[in-house]
């Protein structure tokens, strides 16, 4: 439980220094721009309080700081450790790779003749389905083994349970501001 | 015939066993105990006794080791343990079960010999630095008094000998099984497939299964669904409403913004953030927060001074402010518990809501103690918790 807030405290910290980053800049916002700056850094402050311990987490740095614009925003959440977790996309790289032939390997599989289906296979495949659904969702997810996922999904599940509780209560906060 | 075939077995396994561990050797042992306790007797009753004991079974093939006059000698003794229900604790080991055989045999003080016989095998034991094989050996003399009651005949005992050398070899295969087991914690049981890559399968199936155990804990609503599909099933939607969530309300907070505009950019920007708060005059905000409302810090004694240490701190107040509230959450007011917006009783989420409360009210109070008096703003809080309290 200690950790926890620990870690929704350290979470709290950077994503205000990600929304200062913002309020720093004076450039006007529309709402929607507003809206997916402040999931940004939300999201950038959520992976970088892994400290690149997970695959998600250095998944969702990478994707952020692909895009010019956001780069300096991680950079401005990461601080000190931007060159640290940035480093990792190459490892990520070298993952894509594997999964490009085992797609390969998938399509060459299909083209064999279906033998009849048993429920065993039918079970088998909507695992699968399911399981590469999943792999969409998990940022960063679609490089990793199955065995993996899951335990990269239980940990991003918990990050995301601790972010949303934060912002709720954020919001709930500005929102008592307004009120009065 | 016996004597061939069951040598065969044997010494195979004490080879393996030699193999296993060079410093570990019987032979100059007995040779020795021997030559202390029998005064040095013939050669052939030299591996007699060296080959029995060896062997632990192998009564019977001491018969065709023993040459000479000794080999009467032999037969009885033979006999003698075939009919006698070895009664030796099963905790004694290899050795210790002799004295009693001697004793029939050779006239031999027994106690002496036991004594001097297990420092010994201590020594030895030291020796060998390997208490596996040793175990093994426990183990295997356990399984030979066992058959040892039921044998009373000679060609039984033969065919129990096989059958014990056949669990040795057995044990003495797991012994060499062992520093695979650093790998692998997966040992294959009978009818199993026993090949690395269906270890290794199982080994992954196990995590996942495991792992599937977590998420079921962790995912609300997954405990009555079985079946690894609807647990998935179960999982992708629970990520999807929490990714949701996050948009939503990171959408929410974008729609807030707007109205508290000025107030909300004022409080990210003057945040006295140490980036931020360059130009802020550090000293001005904690005096001027220090002499500040008394209203609001009157709530709390301890509080007032946690806010104005904090304020001093100017290096960063959010990470000073929640210390502070974490530090010191029994001693928050009733108001202020009292002002969270969600019904949740946990002790930490609500300390965590008046973290935030708290943090927005030092911050606020920080940003706009320039422009306002700071009376009449604490004034509006409070009447605000109050608010939230109904």
């Amino acid at each position: 439980m200690h950790s926890k807030t620990l870690f929704k405290q350290d979470f709290l910290k950077k994503w205000v220094l990600g929304l200062q980053y913002y309020g720093c800049s004076t450039k006007e916002m529309s709402i929607s721009e507003r809206t997916k700056a402040i999931k940004l850094s939300s999201d950038v402050a959520m992976a970088s309080c892994r400290d690149g311990k997970t695959c998600w987490s250095r998944a969702v740095i990478t994707d952020a700081s692909k895009q010019g614009e956001n780069k300096s925003l991680v950079r401005k959440i990461l601080g000190n450790e931007y060159e640290k977790l940035t480093k990792y996309s190459i490892r990520s790289l070298v993952c894509n790779k594997r999964v490009r032939s085992k797609k390969i390997l998938r399509k060459s599989r299909k083209s064999r003749p279906l033998v009849v289906l048993a429920s065993t296979v039918i079970a088998k495949r909507m695992v699968n389905k399911r399981t590469r659904m999943l792999k969409d969702l998990v940022p960063g997810g679609d490089s990793i083994d199955d065995s993996f996922l899951l335990e990269e999904t239980l940990d991003y599940i918990l990050s995301l349970k601790a972010q949303v509780d934060v912002m709720r209560r954020f919001v709930s906060a500005s929102e008592s501001l307004i009120c009065k | 015939m016996l004597h061939i075939t069951g040598n065969c077995t044997d010494m195979t396994i004490l080879e393996r066993q030699q193999q296993q561990q060079p410093h570990f050797n019987w032979q100059p042992l007995l040779q020795q105990q021997q030559e202390t306790y029998f005064g040095g007797g013939g050669d052939s009753h030299f591996d007699f006794l060296s080959n029995t004991q060896q062997l632990g079974v192998g009564v019977g093939v001491g018969l065709g080791l023993g040459g000479g006059y000794l080999n009467n000698e032999a037969e009885v003794m033979v006999a003698d343990l075939a009919n006698r229900p070895m009664k030796y604790d099963p905790g004694f080991e290899n050795n210790e079960c002799w004295p009693g055989f001697v004793q029939r045999t050779v006239s031999c003080p027994p106690l002496k010999f036991e004594e001097k016989n297990f420092k010994k095998r201590k020594a030895v034991a030291d020796k060998s630095q390997n208490s596996k094989i040793v175990g093994a050996e426990e183990t295997r003399e356990k399984r030979i008094r066992v058959d040892a009651k039921d044998e009373s005949k000679h060609t039984e005992q033969k065919s129990n000998e096989r059958e014990t050398s056949g669990d040795t070899s057995k044990e003495n295969s797991k012994v060499t099984e062992v520093p695979k087991t650093d790998y692998i914690h997966v040992r294959a049981r009978r009818g199993q497939a026993t090949d690395s890559h269906s270890l290794a399968e199982r080994v992954r199936r196990e995590k996942i299964s495991e792992r599937m155990k977590y998420l079921q804990d962790l995912v609300p609503g997954c405990n009555k669904i079985t079946g690894k599909a609807g647990m998935l099933d179960e999982i992708i939607n629970y990520v999807q409403a929490l990714q949701g969530q996050v948009e939503f309300l990171s959408m929410r907070l974008a729609t807030i913004n707007p109205g508290l505009d000025i107030n909300v950019d004022n409080f990210f920007a003057k945040e006295t953030f140490p980036t931020c708060s360059s130009s802020f005059p550090a000293v001005g905000v904690s005096s001027e927060i220090a002499n500040c409302p008394a209203p609001y810090l009157q709530f709390n004694p301890a509080q007032q001074i946690s806010i104005c240490s904090g304020m001093d701190m100017v290096i960063n107040p959010t990470d000073m402010a929640l210390r502070r509230t974490t530090s010191t959450p029994v001693n928050m007011p009733e108001v202020l518990l009292d002002t969270s917006c969600f019904t949740q009783a946990q002790s930490s989420i609500t300390t965590w809501e008046t973290d935030l409360q708290n943090l927005y009210n030092v911050e606020y109070l920080q940003g706009r103690s320039n422009v306002f008096p700071p009376q009449s703003f604490t004034d509006i809080l409070e009447s605000n918790n109050l608010k939230m309290e109904l």
